[in-house]
């Protein structure tokens, strides 16, 4: 690497006790680099969103400075200098703090990449340090990490690079993010990450067999992870990101060190608390859980009454159940404030009010009659009487009026103003910003906004309120989750994250074909590989259905799957023959009429017939569709009606010629269900035809 | 009786067919006794009064005649033989019994030395009504010198990878190596069930399992599996999360859907350990839980189990190798106390006898022999002069005067002649070694 690393590795041999003498550092990024806030984050960035009255970046900074850091480099993009100024104005800049804060702005991050080669190229960072965002809330000790981290360098020689600090916290616990869901392998003994994937969308975990060569016998597959986004990094990951100047993001970054470890060398470890706390506060489902988790005193030391930003008139008070009351609470007769309850100071409450598992902000005002529940809101807002809240955030200044219904997962933006006499459904997003205004600044998002904000204004006045979404005195403009780009698909899952427990039924259902392999083949292999043909075939045939592939195509696809399966030419075409006519049971039930049944058959035929035509060639071939195609009716004996039909398209497609189906009407019969077969009504008289047909063909012939 | 004991014993050590030519597999002498008493031992001692014994027709003969074989066991051994030459895997094999199977069966391995505390893979089965419990113990490294094989053991091979869980008890995964050509693949959801999974590899499995009668049941109506090894454990253990196992709603359904579909399908439902109602009702109304973290019920409504001891510490080997051979009968003698020269066996009084060394009966050993960790098997003869040291020589053999012999195996009824040197070698039995011969790092066998 760089020759600041032969320096390094120089001062650790010279004095180990210069080394420890040396402050803790740590880099905070406070900025996510992504949209999923938006568009609360258009008005305020992510690290100053108050969660249980203080902005998220207090948190982080209280952690890392319980941890001992001494020197904090904040990074801050997006709208810089509002966290500029909060930082200055906290305790963080007085001249007593502990730790040591230096705000560094650009315009130009816009990644975490960036962030850390900014890191380097200021040489800022003289010793191993922490990595965290501006969204960590955390009451982690790290110090027992930071030990082992700097153990490990000492004895490997700057090989381990990072070590990422995890909670041990089951699937499915509320403060696990499904998309930040990851499956680590790790090395038992050693402790070494040996494969890090998140898994959101994944039903089979893959693990590469390298990972497990690495002479250790005991591997461990975690799935029980939360991970903190906490990481103490060597000086050397700010080279490293460096020298790969495509990485972005510390996934990449993870990803890249391990799966080059053979070449470069670098390792990674982790470090697993069982009794801490900490979560990165990625979507507003974690905001949620988070800010409950807080509340509930989950993150002691860091209670809301414990007023650790020392700021004049936050303090609180505790009282049992959780709730906690600022100064210059009123409450209206008859109110409840049933549990898990956090009041800003000046806040009033008016009678009759039902409050419970909700945090509210400062100065703010709430009517008669109404009812909070996991409702969070944040300063100034006003709500009038007869409200309900179910799960949703209220942002600073938004007025929600008279009898307005708020449902689960709804966010009111900055200043908005709904009702009254309204019911928003499941999920509305109401936002003083268009949201096409978003689209046209949509090339420099990531730009600072400030002018951008001025400019746009104007247009957003030209556009009226719609009173139907937001009330008769409504002001905003919803946020429609499902807009035709991808971008703002995205933020349907954006802004609530993703559901914690995807339908289970779709796990089962890969169970059960998965089974259907297993039984397979676990019963004889011959039987297992035709019926695995014949499974991949319908596959195929579906698939040429839904995408439109050209029949040279699926015929190429039968062709390499009859190789991988090892199956006669004879078996293909009876296997064909059987999917194909079974195919309108496979998708609309077994229960079709014999109508129905023909009405979606037919066209299939058609479609498919070069598919067909392909195989069928010899008159053997000829013979052996039909016998298929009898074989098949036998089966189905409440659809021989339909026989005639099949046969009668398949020799008007040419699939099948005359001189074959005559051959098999006569000679095919073998048992008495094939003879009663051909008494059917119906083919007697299509043989009839076929055989007056190909008289008169002959008889024009001469 | 709880649990019926299986001694598969007509396996033909076909990995090390260079003892086993003339003698057969489980009447190979380790320490002196046939290597099948030492399973049948282990059953003796865990008190184990009748055991079924799975083996071929010569053995039987030879365990019923020739007093060396004898088997000082006092429990009933049900002894059924099988054809030799008709390939019988061991699934195979139970299936052959089935009629005598009445409860859940120990099925063990006839070439297992261990010191294993049974009733720990026993009291897996109990406790959590287990489908499969089985041992594993962590492999060991062969010390010992392999006859006719240069250098060290050989290296690379595979793997076999087993999954337990958190508490290292549950099996949830095994393969091999060679089968996971495409990397390891795990389900999401069985993460997402049981979200700590250890995976260990060097383990040796001790071919020793508890199964439920069910599983015998299953392998009547199952024919195509015919080992358990092989097939029936790694079938077991991926079915612990296959949905109709899960599911007990459904099965009743899709029991009948599959019996009407073919009437091989339905056989798989019957290896369900169907939990008797009373159990079931105790498990529902009660608190405890096998798992921690989400709040689904015990076992996640699985009820097909497997679990599997791994041993930390104490000896298991099993003797499929020739390593394992040699390795088995330097550690064998530990394991029973009895004299180690028999009281039958003449030894001059000027000899030197090693502590570690085991002298058969009616041996005859002469002037000036000198015999270090060894093992003597009945009725050989050395004569004056002749060193052995750390070598296996079996019955009936006689060495001829002033022989050197080190670290060799010596098939029965051998003879070696005058002042022969032999190192590291591998003699098949009957052979004649010609006087003042040399030899090293060989093995010689009557092929023909």
């Amino acid at each position: 690497m760089s020759s600041r690393g032969g320096k390094q590795k120089k001062g650790n041999v010279t004095s180990e006790q210069e080394e420890e003498e040396q402050p803790l550092q740590a880099v905070l990024v406070a900025d996510s680099f992504n949209r999923r806030f938006f568009p609360i984050s258009k008005d305020q960035p992510r690290a100053l969103l108050p969660l249980g009255n203080v902005a998220m970046i207090d948190y982080t900074l209280e952690f890392l400075t319980s941890t001992g850091v001494q020197e904090t480099f904040v990074f801050c993009c997006w709208m810089s200098n509002k966290i500029k100024d909060h930082l200055l104005k906290s305790k963080w800049c007085r001249p007593t703090s502990p730790n040591v804060v230096h705000i560094i702005t650009s315009d130009l991050y816009r990644s975490l990449g960036d962030v850390l080669r900014d890191v380097d190229a200021k040489n800022l960072v003289r010793n191993d340090f922490i990595l965290v965002y501006g969204d960590v809330v955390s009451n982690i000790d790290v110090s027992q990490a930071l030990q082992e981290h700097r153990h490990r360098r000492k004895v490997d020689k700057n090989i381990s690079v990072m070590t990422m600090v995890f909670k041990e916290s089951s699937p499915g616990h509320k403060s696990r993010c499904e998309e930040d869901d990851v499956i680590v392998a790790m090395d038992s003994k050693s402790k070494r990450v040996l494969h890090y994937q998140k898994t959101q969308g994944l039903k089979k975990l893959q693990f590469p067999m390298n990972i497990f060569q690495h002479g250790s016998d005991e591997f461990e597959i975690r799935h029980d992870l939360l991970d903190c986004h906490i990481s103490i990094c060597s000086p050397q990951v700010a080279e490293l990101f460096t020298d790969n100047f495509d990485y972005q993001t510390r996934n990449d970054f993870v990803r890249g060190i391990l799966v080059n470890e053979e070449i470069l060398g670098n390792q990674i470890h982790l470090y697993v608390t069982q009794d801490g706390y900490g979560a990165r506060v990625s979507n507003l489902q974690m905001y949620d859980s988070v800010s409950s988790d807080m509340v509930r005193r989950w993150v002691y030391p860091l209670t809301p009454e414990a007023n650790f930003t020392d700021q004049q008139g936050q303090g609180c008070t505790h009282s049992r159940h959780n709730v906690y009351r600022g100064a210059e609470v009123s409450l209206g007769h008859g109110s409840q404030m049933e549990e898990n309850v956090l009041i800003g100071r000046d806040t009033s409450i008016g009678a009759n009010c039902h409050i419970s598992n909700s945090v509210i902000g400062n100065n703010c005002t709430i009517g008669d009659n109404v009812v909070l529940d996991r409702a969070h809101m944040w300063n100034n807002v006003h709500i009038s009487s007869n409200v309900e809240i179910h799960q949703s955030v209220v942002c600073d200044g938004a007025v929600v009026k008279e009898a307005v219904h708020l449902n689960k997962q709804c966010v009111l933006a900055y200043n908005v103003v709904i009702g009254p006499n309204l019911s928003l459904p499941d999920g509305t997003v109401v936002s003083m910003h268009h949201p096409e205004e978003e689209e046209e600044d949509d090339d420099d998002e990531f730009l600072s906004d400030d002018q951008e904000v001025g400019h746009s204004k104007d247009k957003t006045r030209q556009k009226a309120f719609n009173p139907a979404e937001v009330g008769p005195e409504g002001k905003g403009y919803i946020w429609k989750a499902s807009m035709n780009d991808t971008e703002d698909e995205e933020l349907a899952q954006c802004l609530w994250g993703l559901v914690l427990n995807p339908d289970p039924e779709s796990d089962s259902e890969s169970e059960a074909s998965e089974e259907s392999q297993d039984r397979s083949r676990s019963v004889s292999p011959e039987i297992d590989d035709v019926n695995a043909f014949q499974l991949e075939v319908l596959g195929t045939l579906q698939r040429g259905l839904e995408e439109n592939i050209v029949c040279d195509n699926l015929v190429l696809e039968i062709n390499s799957l009859k190789y991988a399966y090892n199956i006669t030419l004879k078996e293909v075409m009876q296997i064909l023959t059987r999917v194909v006519l079974e195919y309108p049971f496979q998708q609309q039930g077994t229960q079709l009429t014999t109508l129905q049944y023909t009405g979606s058959l037919l066209p299939l035929l058609k479609t498919w017939s070069p598919v067909f035509k392909n195989y069928i060639k010899r008159a053997q071939d000829h013979l052996d569709c039909l016998s298929a195609v009898e074989e098949l009716f036998l089966e189905q004996d409440t659809h021989q009606t339909a026989m005639v039909k099949v046969l009668m398209k398949m020799y008007q497609l040419e699939i099948l010629e005359e001189e074959a189906i005559l051959k098999w009407f006569s000679t095919g019969a073998t048992n008495d269900k094939s003879r009663q077969l051909r008494k059917n009504q119906g083919l007697q008289k299509f043989i009839q035809w076929l055989k007056e047909a190909e008289d008169e063909s002959s008889e024009e012939g001469e | 009786m709880e649990l019926q004991a299986v001694l598969m014993a007509a396996g033909g050590g076909s990995r090390m067919m260079d003892l086993t030519y003339n003698t057969r597999k489980p009447l190979l002498p380790v320490g002196n006794k046939p290597l099948i008493w030492y399973p049948l031992n282990l059953l003796e001692r865990v008190g184990f009064e009748e055991v079924i014994v799975i083996t071929t027709k010569e053995v039987q003969k030879m365990i019923s005649t020739d007093p060396k074989m004898k088997l000082d066991v006092k429990m009933k051994l049900d002894i059924v033989c099988i054809q030799e030459d008709a390939d019988m895997g061991t699934a195979d094999a139970l299936r052959h019994i089935q009629q005598k199977i009445k409860t859940d069966i120990l099925v063990v391995s006839c070439d297992l030395i261990t010191d294993a505390a049974l009733h720990e893979v026993v009291d897996l089965f109990r406790a959590h009504n287990a489908t499969l419990s089985m041992l594993m113990s962590k492999a060991h490294e062969f010390t010992e010198t392999v006859p006719g094989q240069k250098g060290k053991k050989k290296t690379g091979e595979q793997r076999d990878f087993v999954g337990v869980d958190g508490t290292g008890k549950r099996l949830l995964f095994m393969a091999n190596e060679a089968d996971l050509d495409k990397g390891l693949v795990i389900r999401k959801s069985i993460m997402r069930k049981l979200p700590r999974m250890h995976i260990k590899t060097g383990l040796v499995d001790a071919h020793l399992y508890c199964l439920k009668k069910s599983v015998v049941d299953f392998l009547a109506d199952n024919k195509s599996v015919s080992s358990i090894r092989g097939e029936l454990v790694p079938y077991l253990v991926r079915k612990q999360f296959s949905k109709s196992m899960t599911s007990p709603n459904v099965n009743d359904e899709a029991d009948q859907k599959l019996k009407k579909k073919d009437g091989n399908a339905n056989l798989e439902i019957q290896i369900l350990s169907r939990d008797e109602v009373l159990l079931q009702l105790t498990r529902e109304r009660s608190c405890w839980n096998d798992h921690r973290g989400d709040m689904s019920e015990a076992y996640h409504g699985v009820r097909l189990r497997c679990y599997v001891h791994i041993m930390d510490e104490g000896m298991c080997y099993r003797v499929n190798t020739l390593a394992a051979y040699i390795e088995a009968n330097r550690l064998a003698p530990k394991l029973f106390d009895e004299p180690a020269v028999h009281p039958s066996a003449a030894i001059s009084v000027r000899c030197l006898i090693g502590a570690d060394s085991i002298i058969g009966a009616s041996c005859q050993i002469s002037d000036k022999a000198s015999i270090k960790r060894s093992m003597i098997g009945a009725s050989t003869t050395v004569r004056e002069k002749v060193k052995v040291t750390n070598s296996i020589i079996m019955h009936g053999v006689t060495i001829e005067e002033g022989c050197n012999i080190q670290g060799s195996v010596i098939c029965s009824n051998t003879v070696i002649g005058r002042g022969a040197d032999i190192k590291y070698c591998l003699v098949g039995s009957a052979q004649r070694i010609e006087p003042e011969g040399e030899h090293t790092t060989l093995s010689e066998c009557d092929w023909t």
